[in-house]
């Protein structure tokens, strides 16, 4: 009986080794595939939270409705299953489902149009073969018409969409200072899809920029998502990126959190699911690329810390607007000096989330909260309250406008209709973030 | 997003803006009228209205008390209360069957029978420095309440008391922040990393409570 | 285990209790490479959930309803003075609180965080080498620990690497580094972060027993100073001296605890299981009673489990894991008529008073400003920092101010100066005074064990699974009076260089029995010790069951007499160095690693 057991047990392992010497070199199209998955950030969307991965079902919520993201697991009913690869590499590139409908542009396939065709041909073997297949419907009801119908997508499509052959013929020409700009500007651009969200778009809905040669507009801040705002990623003092070195924003995409801020909203998914998993060359080439983006307006003043507001603070004197709320609420993690206690608690002196001209993000955190999660090298995951029931729309408005004049920062007042306008999304479709357990 | 709001997770946050001018008397869900009565007056004489601060009553601690009456607590969540039952040496501790809701329910009825009998009246009805002595001497157990020794009733009832006009006003005393101010506790702000070594210095700012209530 | 408990898939180590101890012994053995489940009675906890800011900021709930402690209702002790006795439940969270849930007490601590005094760990050689045979007085059960302070040394360091524990050396490799314990054993390392500041009452006291001619120097705290990142990788924000630590999860992140420290690591681990609300109710044995096969608990749903494992390690709270051994078999009861048995023997507690200094009435000394562990110590007269030979008892107590942020519904029940009532006009002024004006010096001793001091299996009590509660029997004795009153005569010399307006030493009194309605503190030890002699240990040095050799006990209950310290340190050093020798020796040859 034992020796039939050991017999079983190494013919299985010669079974096993086999078939691991003939897969080899699939594996590693699968694995180079997982990575590229990682690089065009898919889960963010695809992964539902404490869903099966890539089975769909995350909602945006949209101006035109709610959107689901579909099924892209290779379930052959409901997930993708049945694509050939040039059906899948055309879906990526040019938006068009396997039976010819257009997709919704909420799937980045302009920006997908820059993917290269090994990083298409990996990413089709690891969705075809490193992917668990996951039956789950996702049915679109959500839309209003009349963008519930799929024709006017087709003339979008028609208008807006780059053509890939140019693309890829523009980014064979274009000139870089070095490999490493070239490989950030091919994952930023292409891939990484950031533009989706920290490009305005315009009133019908496409990117205004594409990529770094349409000018400054590219990057510079995009409209609120889902309550939160994409920040500029371009090279502005206060309201970009222009006082966080290339170190900065490696460690910001590696685990959310660095010196001058952490991360939230959309991007903690970008994170989670996409950034932190990239190589540190490949975080480093993202980093100096974003570097080379100038300033869209360039400022005379950069932002300079101003001890006025902490000093009041320290003096025991709340009289400014809102400081009082802020040394009630907000000063125990953030500190009266507003350098709260990076990287665990972000600052909001300097920071250029606070100085936005949109204070939607501030707004909402103060709110309902955040969780800035844990990844992999950052096993600790920090939890803000929100505070929606401790205060009021005017002591919101009284709060976010202090924090947002003091200790240099220099954005305009908030009123409390603005935070009245942020309230009302919190609705209940939303659902709870799930809270870390440490 | 109620899971995220930091205020919420521990309990309920009673909307902002209800404020104490604005509130309709309280009516007791746990007491009745004789009770009620008792209560209030008994809260009257643990922590008097002077010149060093607010009163129980104006703290509102009768209120936090019958409060307490609903909660797990004033049913004996926490406590061990499986027989059988033996008293023993004091210092051994509490050995009755009682929740606290029975505690109130024999303490009061008793104090009430013993000052009708003593004085011709329930306690409410009694001068105040009737009513001291009574308290005293339930507080030194020469009297017994229906199984209840009545030192155990006054230390149930003086620790409520306690708690009602110190605890953070979500709980339904320390009306106004009352109790705090008093001592001089800042509340739950629970920030001081400016303050630790400023030695000698005086904090400045008033207490605040966990809905955001500021005194 | 009865018939119907449904039997699991086997693992390799099952742990019993989520705190500290289990925490650590769970991280090492899933380093080790075996798969763990971990079994906590409680339920699960973490710091967004239990410490949310500002609702966690709520002393009724934190610390007089007990929110994170353990529900008395269904499982207590009883507890008698002596023999002649009969104990009575302890029905009400009063003298000590227990913890509950993950994380454990260690959730809820307030982070002082101490090594031991070398000469505590040999503390019955040591008085015979110094004092003679019968300098130790009849009936006391004084033991040496079976192991030394450099054997412990590097799991001390490891633990407080762990922990992110602040403090200032006195003497590192040998060398005078800083203004540290100028009694305190030399170090591999320094603290991992610089000692807390101090706060005023903390800062007067330091001067005051300066000039008095003792050593102060800072309290280690497990509260961090600054922000930390363990060697673990998880991350610590810095204390901001809010006061709630003791009885509350740390908002700020910034106190140890397992959920914080080391948690976020096993919870990832694959290797790692955590079972909350899985309440455990033997260790199951083989026929002959040699072999532990695993534990048998009720899950959350109330149905019986057998968890078959190769290692069972014990690590619940202090009498809980005396209980389990009682309950389950393992090791000989103790028998006090006859000072045999070691299941229940050397059952200590700690010796602490606190005696008040109030200033002028123009001295605010802000007792809310607080952090558990911060505060300012003497060692002079601590273990045998000093001579006890015309003194005439064993054992010393640290003397400190451990300001943890006194809250309002405490500063009530506190009162004001001795003479005060405790309700009225009066009681309100003498409170206001005592809580704005005054600080509170702590004489935290040692107790020792006696031969009538220990625990059983209560005949009468049961909990709500139908098992025997554990009786204790404790009072304190002659030798451990006599140590705090001489103790707290010292704590009026420095209350003499403070320019105190009145002070009130407070000491304990002879013939006064150990009172169960007042707090003390929640440092039980010993039951199931540690030690060199089957005939007086449960345990071998490294905390291994003589009897059954795969049960592993960690915790207080190792140790074999009480010291001055708070004991959460050395019980994470000694998890760290049982789980060491379990790495190193017993996976590959399992069997005794002693005897």
């Amino acid at each position: 009986m034992r020796l039939k057991a050991w017999g079983r047990l190494l013919g299985a392992m010669l079974l096993a080794l086999a078939a691991a010497g003939r897969a080899h070199a699939a594996d590693d199209l699968v694995t180079r595939g997982e990575y590229v998955a990682h690089a065009a950030d898919c889960g963010a969307c695809h992964t539902r939270a404490g869903g099966e991965p890539f089975a769909g079902g995350l909602a945006f919520h949209l101006p035109m409705g709610t959107l689901y993201a579909p099924n892209i697991t290779p379930d052959t009913q409901t997930g993708i299953g049945r694509y050939s690869e040039a059906e899948f590499i055309r879906a990526l590139r040019q938006g068009i489902r396997r039976d010819g409908a257009t997709l919704y542009p909420a799937m980045p396939y302009p920006s997908y149009a820059r993917m290269t065709d090994d990083d298409l041909h990996a990413l089709y073997a690891y969705f075809m073969h490193g992917v668990k297949p996951v039956s789950h419907p996702v049915v679109q009801t959500g839309l209003t018409w009349p963008f519930s119908m799929r024709w006017p997508l087709v003339l979008w499509r028609r208008l807006f969409a780059p053509d890939p052959g140019e693309v890829q013929h523009q980014m064979r020409e274009r000139q870089f200072p070095d490999a490493l700009v070239a490989r950030g500007s091919y994952l930023v651009e292409g891939p990484g899809h950031c533009g989706a969200c920290h490009t305005p778009r315009a009133i019908t809905m496409q990117e205004k920029a594409l990529t770094a040669l349409d000018g400054t507009v590219y990057l510079s801040g995009g409209a609120p998502v889902d309550g939160w705002r994409p920040v500029s990623l371009r090279g502005d003092n206060r309201t970009g990126l222009g006082r966080w070195n290339e170190q900065d924003i490696v460690r910001f995409l590696a685990t959310g959190r660095m010196p001058l801020g952490a991360a939230f909203g959309g991007m903690t998914d970008a994170i989670g699911h996409g950034t932190q998993h990239l190589t540190p060359t490949d975080q480093l080439a993202i980093a100096r690329f974003l570097k080379t983006l100038s300033p869209q307006t360039p400022a005379a003043d950069g932002w300079k810390y101003d001890p006025a507001a902490t000093l009041a603070l320290r003096a025991g004197d709340v009289s400014a607007r809102g400081a009082a709320l802020y040394v009630d609420s907000c000063a125990a993690c953030h500190r009266t000096d507003g350098r709260g206690y990076p990287t665990t608690f972000p600052p909001l002196a300097g920071n250029p989330v606070v100085m936005d001209p949109t204070p939607d993000s501030l707004i909402r955190i103060v709110l309902a909260g955040h969780v800035l999660r844990a990844t992999r090298q950052t096993p600790s995951a920090f939890v803000m309250p929100g505070f929606a029931a401790r205060m009021d729309d005017a002591a919101v408005a009284d709060t976010v406008t202090f924090i947002r004049a003091a200790w240099g920062n220099n954005a305009p007042a908030v009123t409390a209709e603005d935070v009245g306008r942020i309230r009302r999304t919190l609705a209940a479709e939303h659902p709870p973030l799930s809270l870390p357990l440490n | 997003m109620q899971g995220l709001a930091g205020v919420a997770a521990c309990g309920t946050v009673p909307a902002f803006g209800a404020s104490a001018a604005t509130r309709p008397p309280y009516a007791p869900r746990f007491f009745n009228a004789p009770q009620w009565d008792f209560l209030i007056a008994a809260c009257a004489r643990l922590i008097p209205a002077d010149i060093h601060g607010p009163g129980a009553l104006a703290l509102d601690v009768p209120r936090f008390i019958d409060m307490q009456m609903q909660t797990p607590y004033g049913h004996g969540a926490g406590w061990y209360l499986a027989g059988p039952f033996m008293q023993g040496a004091d210092n051994l501790g509490y050995q009755l069957p009682y929740t606290p809701r029975d505690l109130y329910q024999r303490g009061i009825t008793g104090m009430n029978a013993h000052a009708t009998t003593r004085h011709g009246r329930p306690f409410a009805a009694l001068a105040p420095a009737v009513q001291d002595d009574l308290l005293r001497a339930a507080e030194q157990g020469s009297l017994v309440f229906d199984e209840v020794p009545s030192a155990v009733f006054f230390e149930q009832l003086l620790a409520n008391v306690m708690e009602g006009a110190f605890s953070d006003p979500i709980h339904g005393g320390n009306t106004g922040l009352g109790g705090w101010t008093m001592l001089g506790f800042p509340g739950a702000r629970a920030d001081f990393m400016d303050w630790v070594d400023r030695y000698g210095a005086h904090y400045p700012l008033g207490s605040v409570s966990i809905s955001g209530e500021r005194a | 285990m009865s018939g119907d408990a449904r039997r699991l898939s086997p693992v390799d180590v099952v742990i019993v209790g989520g705190g500290w101890a289990g925490s650590i012994m769970a991280k090492e053995m899933t380093e080790a490479g075996r798969s763990v489940v971990m079994l906590e009675r409680g339920p699960d906890r973490s710091t967004a959930a239990d410490g949310a800011y500002p609702a966690s900021i709520d002393e009724l709930e934190g610390n007089f309803r007990y929110r994170l402690f353990q529900d008395l209702s269904k499982n207590t002790v009883t507890i008698r003075n002596n023999s002649q006795q009969t104990a009575l439940p302890y029905r009400r969270m009063a003298a000590f609180l227990p913890g509950e849930g993950v994380g454990g007490a260690g959730l809820h601590w307030s982070g002082v965080h101490f090594r031991i005094a070398p000469d505590d760990l040999r503390l019955r050689s040591r008085v015979i080498e110094k004092y003679g045979r019968a300098f130790i007085p009849e009936g006391m059960n004084l033991q040496d620990y079976g192991v030394t302070y450099e054997e412990l040394e590097p799991f001390f360091d490891k633990a407080e690497k762990v922990f992110g524990t602040s403090g200032e050396a006195y003497r590192v490799n040998g060398q005078v580094v800083g203004r540290g314990n100028v009694f305190a054993p030399s170090r591999s390392d320094h603290f991992p972060l610089p000692a807390l500041k101090d706060v005023y009452t903390a800062h007067i006291f330091r001067k005051a027993a300066e000039e008095a001619g003792f050593h102060p120097y800072s309290l280690p705290a497990a509260n961090a100073s600054q922000q930390y990142v363990n060697p673990y990788g998880v991350q610590m924000g810095p204390c901001n001296f809010c006061g709630y630590c003791s009885g509350y999860a740390c908002y700020m992140y910034s106190k140890a605890s397992p959920n914080v420290n080391i948690l976020p690591v096993l919870r990832r681990h694959p290797l790692f299981e955590l079972r909350s609300s899985s309440h455990v109710l033997k260790v199951e044995l083989d026929a002959d009673g040699r072999r532990a096969t695993g534990v048998t608990y009720l899950d959350a749903d109330g149905q019986e489990c057998m968890q078959p494992a190769e290692i069972v390690i014990l690590a619940a709270f202090q009498f809980h894991n005396v209980r389990l051994m009682l309950l389950s078999g393992i090791g000989r009861p103790y028998d006090p008529a006859r000072n045999e048995g070691v299941v229940g023997r050397n059952f200590v507690y700690q010796n602490v008073t606190t005696s008040t200094v109030w200033l002028d009435r123009g001295v605010e000394t802000n007792q809310f400003i607080g952090a558990g562990g911060g505060g300012v110590a003497f060692d002079d007269f601590n273990s045998e920092n000093f001579d006890h030979g015309p003194l005439g008892f064993v054992g010393g107590s640290p003397v400190w101010v451990n300001q943890a942020g006194v809250k309002p519904i405490g500063a009530a029940h506190v009162g004001g100066p001795p003479g005060t009532p405790r309700w009225g006009s009066a009681w309100k002024a003498g409170t206001i005074d005592t809580y704005r004006h005054s600080l509170r010096i702590d004489a935290h001793g040692a107790n020792m064990a006696y031969r009538d001091v220990y625990l059983d299996l209560d005949p009468t009590w049961k909990d709500t699974c139908g098992q025997p509660l554990l009786r204790m029997t404790f009072d304190w004795k002659d030798n451990d009076i006599r140590m705090n009153r001489y103790v707290v005569d010292r704590i009026g010399d420095v209350a003499k260089a403070m320019d105190a307006r009145q002070v009130h030493l407070v000491r304990r009194e002879f013939g006064s029995p150990f009172d169960t309605r007042q707090y003390q503190t929640t440092h039980l030890g010993g039951g199931a010790v540690m030690g060199e002699d089957p005939g007086t240990s449960a345990l071998n040095r490294y905390l291994q069951s003589w009897d059954v050799h795969n049960v592993f006990v960690i915790g207080a209950n190792a140790f074999p007499q009480g010291t001055g310290y708070n004991p959460t340190g050395m019980v994470a050093a000694l998890a760290y160095w049982a789980a060491h020798h379990i790495r190193v020796t017993y996976l590959a040859h399992p069997g005794p690693l002693a005897g």
